[in-house]
């Protein structure tokens, strides 16, 4: 028996879901820091801002805690909750009249990683493009490429999250990333 | 260049360029984009992207930490519950408003501001007139939490 203080960041998903089911607020509060980041940046990929990211991340773990008990384990909290903040951020642009331009701040950051400032600048410029054509994707595309590069599912993985086979979640991904090759050489 | 090999290591590419491939795959991949031009763009661009994940704002945890702790003691109060708060809270206005009507007589029990609120200096406990009828159901419910109920 797991007691409340042996918790920690290294305890496996299935253990922290079935502790977090009988209430316990630690088991929450380490599913909630273990996987906010992949939750804000696929609802970030699916409304490309900010804002409404953090929100639907807000409500995605709120969702789940909410139906806790029904979650099955067949797949990974991980994709559960994935699935739940895709569907999610998908209800919300459904909801918005028009989708906002990508904020070009985001990708700030990467102009402080690389070996020179001159290489830097030129890497950091490359990947804000590299961001924005990204946008420029189909939903599932877009979704299956940050999916398996940014979060490195795999196709199984996607497809539970996207709600498609493992096979076109391969498919969607390689259209994507040959359609982003296509755009980055124009 | 073996189509296959070419298809086999693009399926690795993400792996690869988040150094999540042991060091002989990673070798392996290496080796093949040492003499492939187009796996070595498709490569190339895997890592922009990379490198394009957006930034994750440092309080977003402590906020989603906090509407489920909040949201879990609403939703653990019964209704009649609530109901019993507000009566309680109403009550407590009331009878602080009363107390207020003749303050002159212990004037430093209370704190007067100068639009008329007032603060109940000895518990901490927040009331004035009129206080619940204008307060939002979340600032309402932050009150009842607040009162233990």
């Amino acid at each position: 028996m797991v007691k409340d203080e042996d918790l920690t960041g290294k305890t496996p998903d299935a253990l922290l879901v079935r502790r977090a089911r009988d209430g316990d607020s630690r088991a929450m509060d380490l599913l909630v820091r273990r996987h906010h980041g992949v939750v804000y940046r696929v609802a970030f990929s699916v409304l490309g801002d900010r804002d409404g990211a953090q929100d639907v991340a807000q409500d995605t773990f709120l969702k789940a805690f909410r139906g806790l008990s029904g979650f099955r384990g067949d797949a990974a909290f991980r994709t559960w909750l994935i699935t739940i903040a895709t569907n999610e951020a998908r209800g919300v642009l459904r909801r918005r009249v028009r989708r906002r331009e990508i904020a070009l701040d985001e990708a700030s950051p990467l102009a402080e990683r690389g070996p020179d400032p001159a290489e830097r600048s030129v890497v950091a410029d490359e990947a804000r493009r590299a961001l924005r054509l990204l946008e420029r994707l189909p939903e599932k595309q877009r979704l299956a490429v940050t999916l398996r590069v940014q979060e490195g599912l795999s196709f199984r993985e996607i497809g539970d999250a996207i709600g498609s086979s493992e096979g076109a979640a391969r498919v969607n991904y390689f259209h994507g990333i040959r359609r982003l090759k296509e755009w980055m050489d124009a | 260049m073996s189509e296959d090999r070419c298809t086999e290591v693009r399926e690795r590419l993400p792996a690869y360029v988040g150094g999540r491939l042991d060091p002989a795959a990673a070798a392996r991949v290496r080796g093949h984009l040492a003499g492939c031009a187009r796996c070595r763009a498709e490569s190339e661009l895997t890592a922009l992207l990379l490198r394009a994940r957006p930034h994750v704002p440092e309080d977003l945890a402590e906020r989603i930490q906090t509407s489920i702790r909040y949201e879990r003691a609403t939703v653990r109060r019964p209704w009649w519950g609530l109901a019993a708060a507000a009566v309680a809270a109403l009550t407590l206005g009331i009878g602080v408003a009363s107390s207020v009507s003749d303050r002159t007589a212990e004037p430093a029990e209370y704190a007067v501001e100068e639009d008329g609120a007032f603060w109940l200096s000895d518990d901490g406990v927040i009331a004035g007139v009129p206080v619940l009828s204008d307060l939002s159901d979340a600032a309402l419910q932050t009150l009842l939490a607040d009162m233990g109920t």
